[in-house]
C-alpha cells in the first residue's frame, strides 16, 4: 500500500499534475487538516472560480447580438459540440457503409430502413407539433396584436382628423390677414410651426405604436422554438440515413462491383461465342470493365473534413513542423554553445529573425513551396506521400508543408537559444573528465555536452510547441490548409449562428489540446532533468 | 628514476602587470609506488599542484615531468579524484564507471567489462548502490564513486585533490582507512593534496609542504617512515607519529608566520595619532536629557 503511494506520487511529480497530491495524501489519511486546505485550495477554488466564469459568460452573451445571432451561451456552445460530433460520428458511418458487402450489407441496410421508418412516424408528430404550436402562436400573437391594432387604428383616424382640422383653421387664418400686417404673418408663421410640430409628435406616436405590433408579431414562443429544434434534428436524421440507404444499396462499393462484374461475364460469354472482326470491340469493352472495377476496388467514401479528422490533421501538421524546427535548432544551437564565434556570426541572424511574425512567413513560404511543387498532382513527394499507410489520410499538400514551414520558424527560436545556453553553460568540471578521459569532439558530445544541456533543452522544446501551436491555427486559416484554422475560417464564413457557436467550440478544442502538448513535454522534461540542473526558462 | 618530477615549474594567472604568481620555481620528484602528501594552506596553490601534474593546465617555465618525459595532456594514466567530485549526475553509479571504463579499456567485452565494473564498485564498498544517481548519495558515497571512476581506470599514478576536505570527521576517518588500504592491496603511486596535518601523517610516505603563496614553492620534506599498516587508534600513543605530527605542524607555523612577516609592506605610513584620554579632557560637559 505504501509503495503504491509511492508509486502515485512520483507519477503525480514527473506530470505536473501537481493538484491531485492531496487527494492521494488525504486517502493514506496524512494530515488530513492540511491535505483538506490544499484540495480547497488547488481544487475547490479553481472549480469555483471556473463554474462563475460560466455563468457570468451565460448571462453577458446573450446582452450581445451580432449579425451572427446572439453571443452562443455555454448552452448553446455545448450544443454545438454535440453538432460537431454527431457529424463526424455519421460521416464515418457512412465511410463503413460503403466498404460493407454481403450479410453485413443487409442486415444494416435492414437496420436503416427500420430506422427511416421509426423516424417518419417521429416525423409526423414533430411536424404536427411544429403545426400545433405555430397556431397557438398565431392564435397568441393575433390575440396580443388585436387590441394593438384597434387601438392604433382610432389613433390614426384621430390624428388625421385633427391634422386636417388644424390646416382648415389656418387655411381660414390665413385668408383674414392684410397684406401689409407683418405682425399678423408672424404670428401665422408661428402657428404653422406649432402645427408641423404637432403632426411630428403624433406621427412618433403612431411608429412606436407600430413598433410595439411588431415586436409581439416577432414574438419568440419557447414551445414553437423547440418543436422546430426538435423538427430541424428529426430532418437532419433522415437526410443522414436516406444517405446510408442509399450507399447500403445503390451506390455501395460491393454492390457497383457486383453489376459491373456481371456485366464482364455476359461479355466474356459474348466474346467466347463471337468469331472474326466482331471480337475487337467486345475485348475492348471488356477491358474498359475490368478498369472501371479496378477504380471501384480502390475506391473510398469521399468522406467531407471533420472537425476530429481536422485535429488531426492540425496535429501532424504542428509536430511536421516542430520536428523540423528541432532538427534545425538543436545542431546550430549545440554549435553556438560549444563556439563563441559561431554565436557571434548567427546572433545577428537570431535577433533578426526571431521577432518576425508567423503572417510574414507564411505567404513567402507557400509562394517558395509553390514553387518547389508545381504540380502538386504528380510531384513524387505528394504522390508518395498520400501513399503512404498511416498519414495517407491525411491529404498532405503545398499548403500542408508551408504551414509546416512557418511553424517551424517561429518556433525554433526558444530551442535555439536555451540550447545554446544550456551548452554554453556546462560545469567545467564535466569538461575536465572528459579531458581525462581524453574523448574526441564526438564523444564528448554525445556524452557529456548532451546529457548536460537536455533539461534546458527540453524546456526550449517545450515552449517552442506551444508558440509552434499558437502559430498553427493562423497559418492554417489563412493558407487554407485543413485543420482547426481552417475550420475556424469555414465556420467564419458561414456566418451562422450554429457555426458562430461552433467557433467557441475550437477555442475550448484548442485549449485543452495546448493543455496536453505542455503536459507531455513537461513529462519529458522532467524524465530527463537531474538534480542541480540548469533552471529553464 | 623518479616516476614524477617537477622541474623549475612556475606558474601564474593572467598577464602582464596583472600577473598573480602561484608557483615560482617547484621542483618535486616522486618515486614510483610512494605515497606523497602535499599539504599546504589554503590558497597556496595545491589545486594548481594537481592541475599541473594531471596536464590540465601547463606551466609557464620548467617543465612537469614523467617518466623523465613532459607530460602531455590529460589522460588515463594519471587518475584524478576531483575536490567536488565531478560526477556526471545523469548517470548512475554503474553508468559513471561504464563511461570510464569504455574509454580506457575499448577492447573489453562486455562480460569482461560488467565484471571491472563490479569490481570497483565492490572494492569502494558501493555494492547495491549500483543505480544510484549521484544526488541520491551522501558525500562520502559520492566521493568513494569518484574514486572508484578513477580506479577503474587503472591510472599509472593516482592524483587526489583534497579528496577528503568536503566531507564530515567520521566519514572522512572511515575514507582515509579505506583509501589508505586500497593503496596497500594494490601499490601504485599517489600524490595527495591535503590541508590536514593528521591525514597526511596517517597516510603518506613522505609529506611535502607548500609555502604559503602567492609564488608558493615546496618547502623542507618529511619522510613518515612509520610501519604499515597503521593503525589510527594506537597511532595516536606512538612517540614517533607525534614526533613527525609536531614537527610538520610547527614547520608550517613557522612558514606561515614568515610568510606574514615578508608580506609586511615595508613602506607603509602610519599616522601619527595621539589618543585622546578621557581623564584629561574636564571641558567636555555631558548633559543627560
Amino acid at each position: 500500500m505504501e509503495s503504491l503511494k509511492y508509486t502515485l506520487l512520483k507519477i503525480i511529480h514527473v506530470s505536473g499534475l501537481t493538484f491531485l497530491e492531496p487527494v492521494v495524501r488525504l486517502c493514506y489519511g496524512e494530515e488530513p487538516q492540511l491535505q483538506l486546505k490544499k484540495i480547497g485550495r488547488f481544487i475547490v477554488i479553481p472549480s469555483l472560480t471556473f463554474l462563475a466564469f460560466l455563468v457570468a459568460w451565460a448571462l453577458i452573451a446573450p446582452v450581445y447580438k451580432t449579425k451572427s445571432g446572439e453571443v452562443p451561451t455555454p448552452a448553446v456552445v455545448w450544443d454545438a459540440a454535440q453538432g460537431v460530433k454527431r457529424f463526424h460520428e455519421r460521416e464515418s458511418d457512412k465511410q463503413v457503409a460503403y466498404g460493407l458487402s454481403g450479410d453485413e450489407r443487409e442486415s444494416s441496410l435492414a437496420a436503416v430502413s427500420e430506422q427511416r421508418a421509426i423516424l417518419n412516424s417521429l416525423k409526423a408528430d414533430a411536424d404536427e407539433q411544429v403545426a400545433e404550436a405555430s397556431e397557438e402562436r398565431t392564435a397568441l400573437v393575433a390575440e396580443e396584436m388585436e387590441p394593438l391594432a384597434t387601438a392604433y387604428e382610432t389613433k390614426k383616424a384621430e390624428f388625421k382628423q385633427a391634422e386636417k382640422r388644424r390646416e382648415a383653421a389656418l387655411i381660414v387664418k390665413a385668408s383674414q390677414i392684410d397684406q401689409r400686417d407683418i405682425d399678423a404673418k408672424n404670428e401665422l408663421l408661428a402657428y404653422i410651426r406649432g402645427h408641423e410640430f404637432q403632426t411630428e409628435q403624433e406621427r412618433e406616436l403612431l411608429k412606436q405604436l407600430k413598433a410595439e405590433q411588431d415586436d409581439v408579431r416577432n414574438l419568440t414562443y419557447a414551445p414553437l422554438q423547440n418543436a422546430m429544434r426538435l423538427q430541424t434534428e428529426i430532418a437532419e436524421k433522415e437526410q443522414y440515413l436516406a444517405k446510408k440507404e442509399e450507399i447500403l444499396s445503390k451506390a455501395n462499393r460491393s454492390l457497383k462491383l457486383e453489376e459491373e462484374a456481371a456485366r464482364l461475364k455476359e461479355l466474356k460469354l459474348q466474346y467466347a461465342a463471337t468469331t472474326g472482326p466482331d471480337l475487337m470491340p467486345i475485348a475492348q469493352q471488356m477491358l474498359q470493365i475490368e478498369g472501371r472495377m479496378q477504380k471501384i476496388v480502390d475506391s473510398e467514401y469521399a468522406k467531407p473534413w471533420t472537425l476530429p479528422m481536422q485535429i488531426m490533421r492540425s496535429l501532424a501538421c504542428v509536430f511536421a513542423g516542430f520536428f523540423l524546427a528541432t532538427a534545425i535548432a538543436i545542431p546550430i544551437g549545440v554549435l553556438c554553445g560549444v563556439s563563441p564565434t559561431f554565436m557571434a556570426a548567427v546572433t545577428p541572424f537570431i535577433a533578426l529573425f526571431k521577432p518576425v511574425s508567423p503572417i510574414v512567413w507564411l505567404p513567402i513560404s507557400l509562394i517558395i513551396v509553390g514553387g518547389v511543387i508545381t504540380d502538386p498532382e504528380t510531384h513524387w513527394l505528394m504522390v508518395g506521400m498520400s501513399n503512404l499507410p498511416l498519414i495517407g489520410w491525411l491529404q498532405i499538400n503545398p499548403a500542408f508543408i508551408a504551414s509546416a514551414i512557418t511553424v517551424a520558424l517561429c518556433s525554433l527560436w526558444p530551442t535555439l537559444v536555451n540550447t545554446a545556453l544550456g551548452v554554453a553553460s556546462i560545469d567545467k568540471d564535466h569538461l575536465n573528465v572528459a579531458r581525462v578521459l581524453r574523448l574526441n569532439f564526438f564523444q564528448r558530445l554525445t556524452k557529456i555536452v548532451i546529457p548536460s544541456a537536455l533539461p534546458l533543452i527540453f524546456a526550449g522544446l517545450r515552449i517552442s510547441l506551444g508558440v509552434g501551436w499558437m502559430v498553427l491555427i493562423a497559418a492554417e486559416l489563412l493558407s487554407s490548409s485543413e485543420g482547426i484554422g481552417k475550420f475556424v475560417w469555414d465556420m467564419f464564413n458561414n456566418g451562422s449562428s450554429e457555426t458562430f457557436a461552433q467557433m467557441f467550440v475550437v477555442v475550448f478544442v484548442v485549449g485543452v489540446i495546448g493543455l496536453l502538448l505542455d503536459r507531455i513535454m513537461i513529462i519529458f522534461q522532467r524524465l530527463v532533468s537531474f538534480d542541480g540542473a540548469p533552471a529553464a526558462i | 628514476m623518479p616516476i614524477l618530477e617537477f622541474d623549475n615549474v612556475s606558474f601564474g594567472h593572467g598577464i602582464g602587470s596583472d600577473k598573480y604568481e602561484v608557483l615560482t620555481d617547484a621542483n618535486l620528484a616522486v618515486e614510483e609506488n610512494e605515497f606523497v602528501a602535499i599539504i599546504g594552506f589554503s590558497g597556496s596553490g595545491k589545486s594548481t599542484v594537481v592541475s599541473l601534474l594531471g596536464g590540465l593546465i601547463e606551466p609557464d617555465q620548467g617543465a612537469v615531468k614523467m617518466h623523465g618525459k613532459p607530460i602531455g595532456p590529460p589522460g588515463p594514466d594519471r587518475g584524478i579524484v576531483f575536490q567536488n567530485y565531478s560526477l556526471l549526475p545523469w548517470l548512475s553509479v554503474h553508468g559513471n564507471i561504464e563511461l570510464a571504463v569504455k574509454q580506457v579499456f575499448p577492447g573489453m567485452s562486455p562480460t569482461q567489462r560488467e565484471d571491472h565494473i563490479q569490481h570497483y564498485i565492490d572494492l569502494v564498498s558501493l555494492t547495491g548502490a549500483e543505480w544510484k544517481k549521484p544526488n541520491e548519495m551522501s558525500g562520502g558515497m559520492r566521493q568513494r564513486l569518484s574514486l572508484a571512476r578513477t580506479l577503474s581506470m587503472q591510472p599509472e599514478v593516482l592524483l587526489l585533490d583534497e579528496p577528503l576536505s568536503a566531507l564530515d570527521a567520521i566519514t572522512r576517518s572511515v575514507l582515509q582507512d579505506e583509501i589508505t588500504r586500497l593503496w596497500e592491496q594494490d601499490k601504485r603511486t599517489v600524490v595527495m593534496i591535503t590541508n590536514d596535518v593528521d591525514e597526511a601523517v596517517l597516510m603518506a610516505d613522505r609529506i611535502v609542504p607548500l609555502t604559503p603563496g602567492p609564488r608558493a614553492t615546496f618547502g623542507k620534506e618529511f619522510a613518515v617512515p612509520l610501519e604499515r599498516p597503521r593503525d589510527r587508534a594506537t597511532l595516536n600513543f606512538n612517540p614517533e607519529f607525534k614526533h613527525i605530527r609536531n614537527d610538520v605542524t610547527r614547520y608550517m607555523m613557522d612558514i606561515n608566520a614568515e610568510s606574514k612577516r615578508l608580506n609586511v609592506a615595508g613602506n607603509l605610513k602610519l599616522p601619527q595619532i595621539q589618543p585622546i584620554s578621557l581623564d584629561v579632557a574636564p571641558n567636555i560637559e555631558i548633559s543627560v536629557v
